[in-house]
């Protein structure tokens, strides 16, 4: 009986989470856009002929008109530097971004939260240690040290999402660790100490789990920062002449014709700036979920 | 803790952090064998016994025979000397101290005019978008600051490119003056001008004010761009840093005694609404120098963040290496400050 209690009580909770977050329209809006987002990349990845899309990995140049073309029916978006058809290009390259930047985000929390566990339940010297070697990842810009990561590691999208990674561990391993001392007082993981459970158990079995939801939501607002900073990279030249549908570098082949041919910038910028919106809206929706003034 | 002890224990902590910072930048530059280094010093066409005398004498001159961590410690006491080593880009070949005498100048002016604008238009902004919290005026705010929060910077440059210099043709959006009116200057020797290298300056100071007129138009795009890629975070900070002020018991008070709202506003809330942006400074100071690389790069103005990507692209070892530990030290020095006024500023933190 006290388990079915136990339960309803959850469910109740779940309810009013979901709640908040549908009362939160941009949020919902957020959501849906997002959802398009992966509907295209999951399409691209299993089936990209569906999309017309021989293959998700290349752009596909037309040398015998490589000047940009404006929106025409053959091409709805124009096309870009050499011959590009936009439109392919930018929903081959929404897969690429979506990919990559979920690739960093997760391996940077991952790190980061672990991190940030264990230099807070230690606690003394190690966390001393720990916190100071993020104090000097936090003192070097993130875009500047990326650039000196990838620039040694060689220049590829690979290598540019792990010098992403290497830069955004410190934020989650500092958000990880002051979760964690927040719980570590709680009455449950005191008990659990009484009772004699194990460090490393008490560490990861009972700490972690209630340090992550608040990870989760910084991971979602995370998510559109890191997909601007990766375009944002490319578009720089990080993956010089890469030949990839990748929407920084998609904005900077049509760089030199934009005197003349506008939508070259403006329609791979405006897929990437939506995409970071509605990421944010569904962050900023996801935030309201925990905060508790919003739940009362 | 007595505040002096904080700011000696912050000054310490200064030494393992920038210890810290140039041992990534040595061990980045060096992980990847001694190639890198040498293709830095000798000319790629040069081979055989000519070479191999200059990779023997530069191996000396490195001491890149010596194990790792002893190499570091040359290393830094060459930086600490204030060599900091060779660059070799399209825009500026020599020595990276002349490249960052060079450069700086113009970044700091870039920075600082941005810098005036973000507190210009982020600070009325966020304070009145709290103040009439949920009116069209503040949702028309928010739906833009969110917009522009959205947008990398990139793009926020080559809007305004697009709008401002290739359809309505009124401001310049390259470079920092137009060649044809310094063409036959005293003072300004092949794109480098004297004494501060900030050309504004320098006009001034020469009193050319046609000069001076072109170069305020050419900084006009690169920092409003700058300023808009930093100010939405800022807005958004602000807003909700102000409503929680709003909130709290003396604004009741102050209000209840029937204090004018404006006074209300300015003197009691805004004032410590701001306190929580002195922490974000840093972050801010860590946006505009990540914006300046990209900013100054689409607008090809001569500083830091152009000469950075300029290396990135020529695979300059000695120039992203510079700029890496350049931008760290300006952070770190930001941080220091921030975490300083922080204790003089707000008088209930005692460490």
């Amino acid at each position: 009986m006290f388990d079915a209690k136990l339960k309803s009580r959850r469910w109740a909770n779940t309810r009013l989470s979901l709640d908040v977050f549908l009362s939160n329209k941009a949020a919902v809006i957020g959501l849906a856009i997002v959802m398009v987002y992966v509907v295209d990349a999951v399409i691209v990845q299993v089936a990209p002929q569906l999309l017309g899309i021989s293959n998700p990995n290349a752009l596909v140049p037309n040398f015998a008109y490589p000047v940009p073309l404006p929106p025409s029916w053959a091409h709805p978006f124009g096309t870009t530097y050499p011959g590009v058809d936009l439109l392919s290009a930018v929903i081959a390259a929404i897969r690429i971004d979506l990919i990559y930047s979920v690739f960093v985000v997760a391996i940077g929390a991952a790190v980061g939260a672990v991190i940030g566990v264990i230099s807070a339940t230690v606690g003394g010297l190690t966390d001393e240690i720990i916190m100071r070697i993020t104090d000097i990842f936090f003192s070097i810009p993130f875009l500047i040290l990326a650039l000196a990561v990838g620039f040694i590691l060689g220049r590829s999208l690979l290598i540019m999402s792990i010098a992403l990674a290497v830069v955004w561990w410190p934020i989650y391993a500092r958000y990880a660790r002051s979760q964690t001392l927040s719980t570590k007082e709680a009455t449950y993981v005191e008990a659990a100490r009484a009772v004699g459970v194990n460090r490393f158990k008490i560490m990861f079995k009972h700490i972690l789990p209630n340090a992550l939801p608040p990870i989760f939501i910084q991971i979602s607002l995370d998510l559109g920062s890191i997909m601007i900073i990766f375009s944002t990279l490319a578009f720089i030249g990080f993956v010089a002449n890469a030949n990839v549908p990748e929407l920084g570098y998609l904005t900077s082949l049509g760089l030199n014709y934009i005197q003349i041919a506008p939508w070259t910038i403006i329609v791979p910028g405006v897929v990437i700036t939506l995409f970071a919106l509605a990421v944010n809206l569904v962050g900023d929706g996801l935030r309201d979920v925990i905060d508790p003034r919003r739940r009362s | 803790m007595k505040l002096w002890i904080y700011i000696l224990r912050r000054l310490l902590l200064f030494i393992p952090t920038l210890v810290g910072l140039t041992f990534i930048v040595f061990f980045l530059s060096h992980v990847s064998g001694n190639n890198i280094i040498l293709s830095e010093y000798i000319n790629p066409h040069l081979t055989g016994a000519a070479r191999a005398v200059l990779v023997q004498q530069l191996t000396n001159e490195f001491h890149l025979n010596q194990p790792i961590y002893i190499q570091f410690f040359y290393w830094l006491y060459q930086i600490l000397q204030g060599n900091w080593g060779i660059t070799n880009t399209p825009i500026f070949s020599g020595s990276v101290n002349t490249a960052i005498a060079l450069f700086l100048p113009n970044t700091i002016m870039l920075s600082v005019v941005a810098a005036i604008l973000i507190w210009v238009i982020g600070v009325p902004l966020g304070v009145f978008s709290a103040v009439h919290r949920d009116s069209a005026a503040d949702h028309a705010l928010r739906i833009g600051s969110f917009t522009l929060y959205s947008m990398p910077p990139y793009l926020i440059g080559l809007v305004f490119i697009i709008l401002l210099g290739v359809w309505f043709k009124i401001l310049p959006i390259a470079g920092v003056v137009d060649p044809t009116v310094v063409s036959s200057l005293s003072w300004y020797i092949n794109g480098i001008s004297y004494p501060t290298h900030i050309l504004l300056i320098d006009a001034l100071l020469h009193g050319s004010w046609n000069v001076a007129a072109d170069s305020f138009l050419h900084l006009i795009l690169p920092s409003v761009t700058l300023a808009l890629a930093t100010v939405a975070g800022i807005i958004r900070i602000l807003r909700s840093s102000m409503l929680e002020v709003l909130d709290q018991d003396y604004i009741r008070l102050a209000r209840s005694k029937g204090l004018p709202e404006k006074m209300v506003n300015n003197l009691h809330a805004r004032r410590n609404a701001l306190l929580p942006m002195l922490t974000t400074f840093g972050l801010t100071v860590a946006g505009l120098l990540g914006g300046v690389v990209v900013i100054e790069t689409i607008f090809s103005y001569p500083g830091i963040g152009y000469w950075t990507t300029q290396a990135l692209l020529v695979s300059d070892v000695g120039g992203i290496m510079a700029a890496t530990l350049l931008f760290g030290l300006i952070l770190m020095v930001t941080n220091l400050i921030v975490d300083l006024l922080y204790a003089f500023v707000d008088p209930r933190i005692r460490y």
